[in-house]
């Protein structure tokens, strides 16, 4: 870019990703048309938010509390939001079941939107005077000092039940093999595909990359929410098909058409 | 009841992919005076997680709940740090930045270097060639374990093209499928919080 | 119980003693194992190497003492390289605890090749906000950095003048172990079209080969293998060199503790799908 101020309306480098989010949006409405029309999606089962029941179960026979842990993302980081979502259900549920719930921050804002979260989730179910303050609670915004006090907590406590959802990174592995180390069940979920190894190897289930985006879908299973996983599949349907169009293109001696993947 | 958040979510998050396609100076300016914005309400959002902080190790310690010297020792430091940086300052030859670099720092080091012991007990709990699928991950874990370091050329001068034709073929190819459905997964979230649909963030369940 | 029965149930903390053998040693008694360069780290040097003496390369060093071990040695190799081929070094770290590591790190590296802070190098110090920093600088440089780290304004700094923004950079040199990178991606490189080099951990590392065969980034240095590449590329013998031996073993006993598990677990006649938690009914 040169040093003089840019004056331009519009960057042509970023249409390609202008009609891509375009087109997303639109599969979007015409999946939720459909759903409004009475069109039933299928969604297949996700073991690890189906172990969520059990894991509350378990905790709740055994007296021993539940973990659940949001990641290091902020509330601009996605999978922070997918584990809100996430977290509306194991809230309501624990709430259900009457045991403790204990929900380590690392970042306020985050603590802040959970805490609201789980109240919302005991009023629901008529238990709000069985919420307890500060089991939500902020631990701090240093990577490895939160990670010393969870662990420290883990083998104090000994949670019956690890839940992790969200954006992990250097710190997964500790947080895991700790649970591991405690007995206790333990799901995970991760939109770091890096991090993913480490859950694999120490959880009992692990929601991969996209899937817990689609949580909040799983969990629902609200026609409109589940419209959205359907838009989803559709777009990767059509970026596959592109990809394959152009690759052959390019195998034949068109490379040009690459121009249309890129992005500036 | 929602309507307000849900439209002030709207307004921000399409000015916000507005502002991504429109390379103009002024835009920018916005852009980038958001982004303060975002940080200084961030740092309002710290005063809640100190008064957190405060509430639940004061009520570990009146409680005796197990463990609670460490919280005495939290909240020690917090009060602490609090008052050198209000005192001194922050800047680097500060009490509080030699503090930070001298004990924060240190200990966070200490910290990650344990990852290493961490990694060698889950890979051998882990790879055990329990069927096909996981003694193909096993072998594979060695080749790399082995081919990624000097004693690999050492052995066999073949383990690093190997090496790197497995983390540039079929590990680059996993990783890329699993990035394009986390990318959709995002830009999915994403619009659905702009338009309202996923309502999750404002404390609605259902 | 038997033998493979015990070695299944292995006490983890005397895996944690072989691995902690398996570091010190070799750094009391190195052996100097070889080290070959890869095509990523190859082409990161090159990408320096063929600048036209004078131009100037900015070094974002974002990272913190947690990861000193991996990115310290590979910024010292970095900028002792640009200093040799005669390159402007503008240094900066969006970290709070990354001051503490970058200065000494110039300072080492422009000893060791006689450079003078101010004339051959600048160091503009800690701010934050990533984005806010990225996409400011692309405005003014001046603007985010009045001064530098030691107070100086920068219109005082010979090294900066002329330099105003991403205009007058000819290459970014992005060393980190978060998603700094990414940014500096999205902002310098998409935005600016800026050409990118970047070092990173060795766990983050494969997430950026993608970009380098879109050409986002024209070279990629991973862990203290890729610093000890770029030492070796260089001719120097670093702490990433050093290390290398240690890391070379304790891959190796990881390697067979590996194999050892799973002879343990064809003795103990357990094989089959892992034990795990009951799968809950639908």
């Amino acid at each position: 870019m040169p040093s003089e101020l840019d004056t331009r309306l519009f960057d042509p480098g970023r249409i390609n990703l202008l009609i891509g989010i375009l087109l997303f949006l639109a599969f979007l409405i015409i999946n939720m048309l459909r759903a409004r029309a009475g069109h039933s999606f299928f969604i297949r089962p996700l073991a690890g938010l189906q172990a969520l029941d059990e894991a509350i179960g378990r905790a709740t026979e055994m007296g021993r509390p539940i973990l659940y842990m949001p990641g290091l993302g902020d509330m601009s980081e996605v999978g922070t939001l997918a584990s809100i979502t996430i977290m509306t259900r194991v809230a309501r549920k624990v709430a259900e079941l009457g045991c403790d719930l204990e929900v380590p921050c690392y970042d306020p804002m985050v603590m802040a939107i959970m805490d609201g979260v789980a109240r919302q989730a005991y009023r629901e179910v008529g238990r709000e005077h069985d919420y307890k303050v500060g089991s939500i609670y902020y631990v701090s915004a240093q990577q490895f000092a939160y990670v010393a006090a969870v662990t420290g907590m883990m083998l104090r406590d000994r949670p019956a039940a690890n839940i992790y959802m969200g954006s992990f990174y250097a710190e997964s592995l500790f947080l895991a093999e700790t649970g591991n180390l405690t007995g206790a069940i333990q799901i995970a979920g991760c939109d770091k595909v890096t991090q993913l190894p480490f859950f694999v190897c120490a959880c009992d289930y692990t929601l991969l990359g996209e899937e817990l985006f689609a949580a909040g879908a799983y969990i629902g299973r609200e026609p409109v929410q589940l419209a959205t996983i359907a838009a989803q599949d559709w777009a990767k349907a059509l970026a596959i098909a592109v990809m394959l169009i152009v690759l052959l293109l390019t195998a034949f001696g068109h490379p040009e058409l690459r121009r249309i993947l890129q992005v500036s | 009841m929602y309507l307000g958040p849900i439209l002030l979510t709207f307004v921000v998050g399409a000015t916000l992919i507005a502002l991504y396609f429109i390379p103009h100076h002024q835009a920018q300016e916005i852009n980038s005076e958001l982004l303060l914005w975002a940080t200084i309400v961030y740092a309002f959002a710290l005063i809640l997680g100190s008064v957190s902080l405060w509430s639940v190790h004061a009520q570990r310690i009146r409680q005796r709940i197990s463990g609670w010297p460490f919280s005495l020792v939290t909240l020690f430091a917090l009060l602490g740090t609090t008052f050198m940086g209000v005192a001194w300052g922050i800047g680097e030859e500060s009490p509080l930045g030699r503090f930070y670099s001298m004990v924060n720092s240190p200990l966070a080091s200490t910290m990650f270097a344990l990852l290493a012991f961490f990694i060698a007990s889950a890979a051998f709990r882990a790879f055990r060639a329990r069927n096909v699928e996981a003694t193909l991950l096993l072998v594979t874990a060695i080749v790399m374990m082995i081919g990624r370091v000097s004693v690999g050329e050492f052995i066999w001068r073949g383990f690093p093209g190997l090496t790197e034709w497995l983390l540039d073929v079929p590990n680059l190819a996993a990783k890329r499928a699993i990035a394009i459905g986390v990318g959709l997964g995002a830009v999915s979230t994403a619009l659905k919080i702009i338009l309202g649909i996923e309502r999750g963030y404002l404390g609605r369940t259902r | 119980m038997t033998w493979a029965d015990r070695l299944l149930r292995l006490d983890r903390r005397i895996i944690f003693l072989l691995v902690a053998a398996g570091t010190a040693l070799p750094l009391l008694m190195p052996v100097n194992l070889p080290i070959s360069v890869s095509p990523r780290v190859e082409a990161a040097y090159q990408t320096i190497d063929v600048l036209p003496a004078g131009s100037t390369v900015l070094f974002s060093l974002d990272y913190e003492p947690d990861i000193s071990a991996e990115l310290q040695p590979m910024t010292i190799a970095i900028m002792r390289h640009c200093f040799r081929k005669n390159l402007h070094v503008i240094a900066l770290t969006l970290y709070p605890a990354g001051p503490g590591l970058v200065e000494p790190a110039i300072r080492v590296a422009a000893t060791k090749e006689h450079k003078v802070r101010n004339k051959d190098y600048a160091f503009l110090g800690y701010k934050s906000g990533f984005q806010t920093v990225m996409i400011g600088m692309g405005e003014s440089i001046r603007q985010q950095f009045p001064v530098d780290f030691y107070g100086t304004p920068l219109d005082s700094i010979p090294v900066m003048r002329g330099i105003r923004n991403y205009g007058e950079i000819a290459l970014l040199v992005n060393l980190t172990a978060s998603s700094a990178a990414d940014y500096w991606i999205q902002f310098a490189v998409g935005r600016y079209r800026k050409p990118m080099v970047l070092g990173a951990t060795a766990v983050m590392a494969t997430d950026y080969y993608p970009y380098l065969s879109s050409r986002q980034l024209l070279g990629l240095i991973g862990g203290m293998k890729g610093a000890a590449e770029y030492e070796k590329r260089m001719d120097l013998f670093g702490d990433a060199r050093r290390g290398m031996d240690a890391q070379s073993l304790v891959h190796v006993i990881v390697a067979f503790l590996v194999i050892l598990g799973t002879v343990a677990l064809f003795a103990s006649g357990q094989r089959g799908p892992a034990p795990r938690a009951e799968k809950p009914q639908e």
